[in-house]
Formats: C-alpha cells, structure tokens, sequence
C-alpha cells in the first residue's frame, strides 16, 4: 500500500500543486513528478464534522486545512484533540477511510 | 440578442413529499405554464435542473421524462447538472435560447427529491462535489467546508455566533410567511444559543456552525416560462425581465484558493450580472442569496457587493436584511427554512423574485420592488450564477 | 379488588422510584415539561398514537403500534415494571418514552416517539429515559435497539453505546446494545439536559394531556403537498 500522498512537481516550471491538474496551473505544461506531501506546516483552520457520510461509524470526524512549509496546502484530517489555528502540524498518512471493506490512505496531521 | 421576459413562475411546497420526482416538477411546470395566456402557442424547449435523480431516485433522462409526462412532444429536452447552482443555470440556458432567436418559448424546471434516501445517503450524496481525490476520501461534506469557512471568516471579520443566529432567526421568520417553505418553526435566541439547553437543542454540525447553521434536506421543484420581448404583451400583464446574469467557476478544492475567505466566483459572477444588467448593487430592492449556510448569506453580501468587505453581519445586526430594511435578503426564507432541494433551489430564488417583482408575494411583500438579484451557489462556491430581474420593460 | 385468578395473571412488580419532572427551552424558546406519566393518562396517550399505526413513514408505523401494546399492556397490568415519560408544551403531548425495568440492575429502553418534529424532542426524551434508567431507577445498564438507520446514528453512535448481543432484546430482532453507567455520565453533560424543580405553575400546565393536532405537526408534510397546490 502506498505509503505518500503526493503533490504534483512541474517538470518544467517546478511549480507544486495539490491536487494535480491535467495542466501546471502555474506554465501550462504537462509533465509532472511525484512530490511526496511531508513534513511540517500551519494549521489554517479546521472543524469538527459530526454529520458525516456513508463508511463512517465513529460520532465525528476532524478535518482542517493546513499551509505546508512547501508552499502548497492540502485539506487532510486530524489527528489533534483540541486543534487552533494557525499552530504547527506534522504530515503522517494513514487511513482515512475504509469503503467497502478497502482501506483509503491519506494525510493525517499530528501536532509537530 | 433578444430582451427575454419571464412570463409565469411557480413552486411546489417544499418539504419531504410523497410525490415523486417528475410529479412534483410537472406540478411547478404546469403552474408556470398556466399563469401565460398561451393559446395554442407550444413549448419549444424543456430545459430541467437536477444534480442527483440518476443516484436517488433511479431516474435519468429527466427533461424527456419531464416532456413526457405534460405531453409537451416534441419539444426540445435538456438537463443541466452543475451541482446546487443547477437551477439557475437551467435559466441561463433557457435564457440564451430565446435570447439567441433560437426558441421563443422555453420551460425551466428545477426538481430534486433527496428525501427519497436516508440522511446518511443524501449527505454522501451531497459530499460528491467535493473533489474526488483531495477532500472527499477524508470525509469532506459540504458542511464540513462550510465549518472551516466559518472558523477563516468569523476569526478575520469578527463574526460571531450570535450574528450567526441572526441569519436563521430571520429567515425562519421569513419562511413563516411563505406557504410553500420546508421549516416553519420560529427561532428564539435563547433557545438556539444562550439557554442551558441549547447545546442539545442546536448540537454542532461542524463546528463552528451547528444544527439551525444549516440548511434542511428537502424534496422540491419549481419553474418559470420564459419568451421573448416582443411576446410578452400577449402572454402576461405583469412581464419581469431577465436583465442579467453572470456566471463564474473558481477552484474545486477549497484549500487551492488564495484566500480561503474569499469567494472569488461570488465576485466575479456578480460584477459580470450588473455589468449586463447596467445596475449597480445600490439599485437592487430584495436579494435571494444562497444561505445554504448561515456565514454564507453574510459572506456573500459583501462578495456581491451588497455591504462592504468586513461589513456585512453589522448590516445584518442593524436589520438592513429584514423585510422592510434597506436591502431584504432571502424573503422566502431562503435555504435555510425554505429548504434546499439542490436542482431546485436556483428555479425557486427566481421564482421568489418573480413573486415580489408581480407583487404577489403576500405577508412577506417588499414595498414597491424594481430590482432583484439571485445568487445560486454551486460545490463550496465553485461555480457560481447571479441573476438580476426588473419588473416590467 | 382483583380476584386470585387475576393476581395470578398480573406480574409482580418491583418497587419504581419517581422520575422527577424537569423543564427544557426548546429552539423556538417553547418549553417542554418532562415528566412521567400515570396509568390515568394511557387513554389519552393511546388515542393519539392509534392514527400514527397508519404513518408508514420513518417507522412511525412499527413504532407506533408497539407503543400502543406497550402502553395498554401497563394499563391493564400485563407488563412488568413499565415506565412512561411524556414531553409537553404548552399542555400538548409532544413526545413519548416509554421502557421497563428488567430487574433491579438492568433496564430495557422500549420505544421513543415523537410528534413535534423539528425541535429534538425524540433525542431529548430519549435522554431523559436513560436518565431515569441509571439516576433514579438505579439501574447499571440500559438495553437499547434501534429500529432506523437514523435510530442507529443518534443512539449507538451518538452515545456512543457498546454492543451487548448475547442478550436478546425483548423487541426481537435485532442484536442489543448496551448504555452503561458509565458511558451514560460521561455523555450526560452534553447529552442530558433539564432544570429542575419545575415551578408549580408551569407543572400544572402539564395535565391534563392535550392532544396535538397532527395534521398541524407530524403528518402536515404529507397532506398539505397534496392538498396546496
Ligand atoms: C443539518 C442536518 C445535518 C440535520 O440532519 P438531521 O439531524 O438528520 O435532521 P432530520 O432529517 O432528522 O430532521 C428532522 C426534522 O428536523 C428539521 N430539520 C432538519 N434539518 C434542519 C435544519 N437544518 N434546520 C431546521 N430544521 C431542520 C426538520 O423539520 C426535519 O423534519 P422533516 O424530516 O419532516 O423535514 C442536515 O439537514 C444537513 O446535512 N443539512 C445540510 C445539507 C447540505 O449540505 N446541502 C447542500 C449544501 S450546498
Ligand atoms: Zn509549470
């Protein structure tokens, strides 16, 4: 199972975005290289989601945005019990979300 | 390009129905259609909004269904999907068919039924739009995007819960008057906020915003005819015309956005609907915003240009948003207690609009309306349709 | 007087401590009197929900007509250790609880149904029934099933209550689940509200039961699209 999650490398430009998108939003051009999404940034703002979709069973779910170091930013879950804006996560990935008995992985930030 | 007018409009109750899907988008259809003095004029094109009836009600097809059923044959059919702003999109595309020449009389219809699923199916249903692969596998819904936009707003511009409230309390009072609304419950402060007992009466959502932050889950459709200028005397006493719209699509993730806070599609959709227009936002009389949730009706009247950046709960404490204020925001209730049946929502604001421009919107009738705009929100503010009417040519 | 044969037929019952009645500020800044009602009152509470057997709508019918046989049942003193709790505003019945005690350490929650909708009403009786199972019956663990989906979310996963299906529920069917003592207190802070004592004047209020009006309530969606347009 593949342990990253990864933003989107310009092969031209070396502009990074998340997700990727069928072109650089930066050149225009169209080759990209995996960029793994790791390290540590700033949490921009977050909320605790109670009602929440099929495929989950717990009562709710804590879901923020966060500014990486790298200059893109990524929407991922939390693994914080009292989050604050504008405090300093860790990027880990894990499992998100299980459909259909298949698990999802996918950025789980801890405090730093 | 030819002046469009509308020339009826209509709404079913909106709620949890026991009809199906295409009754209930027949009933508002037949009810636009029967306000025009038609003759044996017929109608040349069916343009239907909808986001979800494929997933939740096993119908696809719907415009030729829709066709079907009121024996329209063989008028042109299309369904418009772009999510929540569905509805007035449909109108935009009705719009450039009889603006172009193309067809003089064309049918929007906009219908959902979510309520023929469980919640639990209607909020993964609804948490489709958020993108595929960098929100939706974390459990991102609609709610939650709207939580974290509230957390940015509220903290930058100084909002507060109880301006929050002020939003619901309003449009639940406005919906008490108006028949055709989802939620008629009155709101008290003190029930929702300050009582001991509020935290279980108006639980979190997603925090901050919380159960009476939220619009309800509704079953729903409604509709409006539209014709050229030059037919309008023929057809109706009481013409609106469509004086602009304007469209804009921002990105899918919210987090790519420069500034999070910012709905830039709002913006840019709403200058593009005044510029067409020739108006300016001083000129419009009542606004049908997208309340889906309650920061997004403050959030958006500054973005359209209503009040300025910063500004708009202060308006909102003031009362400037109540009917008989400066600027009525929402009088049919808006999302928030009218309901929020996705495909129809966008049909139904013009169709509120329609209503207060003929005059015909009883108890909650602004005095002497010129102009109305709508503001249709589709995703978290991804695409984006406003629409401004005048009453008469 | 009951004869022998009678006595026989009535269940021994266990002695029941009060539920003292307490008040909630709804949403709408209405307020709801919880509190229990007597055997007097079944009448009343029967003919209310008899129509709702018909409500084949979110499992108002299954709901309902169990209710009925629960509550006629303590009234002719078929069913052991039943309890009844009743939520009212303004004099009218907004809301029904009802469950028994197994024995003195377990209790099983029966039905919850509620006829204003919109307000939490069900949720907020519903905690007033766990309430009473653990704080005033004294009992460690209370026996729960749901009968919807949503049932399931707000009960099970709202608690969060734990598994316990090696009991067999009395409503059959499904596997049971458990609330103990302790998830019970630590839910009750954001779970259980009320004040209490509930001033005299607003207690009287509260009997006798009105009925509500239901086209006005709970069954208003699905007449009134019919009927408008
Ligand atoms: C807020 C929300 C989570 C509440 O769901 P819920 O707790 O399951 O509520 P229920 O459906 O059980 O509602 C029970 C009653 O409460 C009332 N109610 C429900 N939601 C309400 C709301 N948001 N405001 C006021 N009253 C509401 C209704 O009267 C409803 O009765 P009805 O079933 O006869 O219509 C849900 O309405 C929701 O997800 N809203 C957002 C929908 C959305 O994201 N839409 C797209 C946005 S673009
Ligand atoms: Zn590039």
């Amino acid at each position: 199972m593949p342990a990253t999650v990864n933003a989107a490398k310009c092969k031209s430009c070396g502009a990074l975005s998340y997700p990727m998108h069928f072109l650089c939003p930066k050149c225009g051009a169209r080759e990209f290289e995996p960029e793994p999404i790791e390290g540590e940034g700033e949490l921009l703002t977050h909320t605790r989601a109670y009602a929440l979709a099929l495929d989950y069973e717990q009562r709710y779910l804590t879901l923020g945005i966060v500014q990486m170091d790298s200059g893109i930013r990524v929407t991922g879950q939390l693994a914080i019990d009292e989050p604050r804006m504008g405090m300093r996560v860790r990027a880990t990935v894990g499992t998100v979300r299980v459909t259909g008995g298949s698990e999802i992985s996918g950025l789980i930030f801890v405090p730093a | 390009m030819r002046d469009v007018a509308i020339v009826g409009a209509a709404s079913t109750p909106f709620g949890r129905s026991q009809w199906s899907l295409l009754k209930l988008m027949a009933e508002a259809s037949h009810a636009a259609m029967t306000q025009a003095r038609l003759g044996d004029r017929r109608i040349d094109a069916v343009c239907v909004a909808n986001m979800g009836s494929a997933r939740n009600n096993r119908q696809a097809g719907l415009a030729s269904a829709l066709v079907d059923r009121l024996n329209l044959f063989p008028a042109a059919a299309e369904t418009v999907e772009n999510g929540p702003a569905s509805g007035a999109s449909a109108v935009k595309v009705g719009f450039q068919a009889v603006a172009s020449g193309m067809s003089d009389l064309v049918l929007v219809c906009g219908g959902e039924r979510m309520r023929e699923v469980n919640n639990l199916e209607a909020t993964e249903f609804v948490s489709y739009l958020s993108h595929r692969y960098a929100e939706y596998p974390y459990g991102v819904t609609l709610p939650a995007l709207a939580g974290m936009f509230a957390r940015l707003f509220m903290a930058k511009h100084g909002v507060t819960a109880e301006h929050l409230a002020m939003v619901a309390m309003k449009n639940h009072a406005n919906a008490l008057l108006n028949p055709n609304a989802h939620i008629k419950m009155e709101l008290s402060l003190e029930g929702i906020l300050h009582s001991p007992h509020a935290l279980m009466n108006n639980p979190f959502v997603a925090d901050p915003l919380r159960f009476f932050d939220c619009c309800p889950v509704s079953d729903g459709a409604a509709a409006v005819l539209l014709a050229p200028a030059e037919m309008t005397s023929d057809l109706t006493d009481r013409p609106v015309r469509i004086a602009g719209i304007g469209q804009a699509t921002d990105t899918q993730a919210v987090h790519e956005r420069p500034d999070p806070t910012e709905l830039t599609a709002v913006r840019i959709a709403s200058q593009r609907a005044f510029e067409m227009a020739g108006l300016e936002p001083k000129d419009i009389s009542l606004a049908e915003l997208h309340d889906a949730f309650t920061i997004l009706e403050i959030a958006q009247s500054e973005e359209v240009g209503f009040f300025k950046r910063g500004k708009g709960h202060i308006a909102l404490a003031k009362g400037e948003t109540q009917i008989g204020g400066r600027l009525p925001i929402n009088t049919s209730g808006g999302l928030k207690a009218k309901g929020h049946p996705v495909g129809a929502t966008g049909v139904s604001q013009i169709a509120e609009l329609v209503f207060q421009l003929r005059g015909e919107a009883g108890k909650r009738q602004v005095k002497d309306p010129r102009h109305g705009f709508a503001l249709n929100f589709g995703g978290f503010g991804n695409s984006v349709v406003a629409t401004i009417l005048s009453r008469g040519f | 007087m009951i004869d022998e044969l009678e006595a026989m037929l009535r269940p021994p019952a266990l002695e029941m401590a009060p539920y003292p009645p307490k008040f909630i500020t709804l949403a709408s800044g209405e307020v709801m009197v919880v509190r229990q009602a007597s055997i007097d009152e079944v009448d009343t509470l029967l003919e209310v929900i008899d129509p709702l057997k018909h409500l084949h709508r979110d499992f108002y019918d299954i709901v309902s007509a169990r209710l009925y046989s629960e509550l006629l049942g303590w009234k002719v003193h078929r069913v052991r250790n039943e309890y009844c709790l009743v939520g009212v505003i303004d004099g009218v019945l907004a809301g029904i609880v009802n469950g028994r005690m197994f024995d003195e350490r377990h209790g099983i929650s029966y039905h919850t149904l509620a006829l204003k909708r919109g307000l939490r009403v069900g949720a907020h009786l519903f905690a007033a029934k766990m309430e009473h199972h653990i704080e005033y019956l004294g009992e460690d663990e209370v026996w729960i099933v749901a009968e919807s989906p949503i049932g399931h979310r707000r009960w099970m996963i709202e608690y969060p209550l734990a598994t316990k299906f090696e009991i067999q529920h009395e409503l059959g069917g499904a596997p049971s689940w458990v609330l103990t003592r302790e998830t019970y207190f630590k839910a009750k802070p954001r779970l259980v509200v009320g004040t209490r004592p509930v001033p005299q004047d607003l207690l009287a209020t509260s009997r006798p039961i009105k009925k509500p009006d239901l086209r006005t309530m709970l069954v208003q969606v699905e007449d009134t699209l019919e009927a408008r347009l």
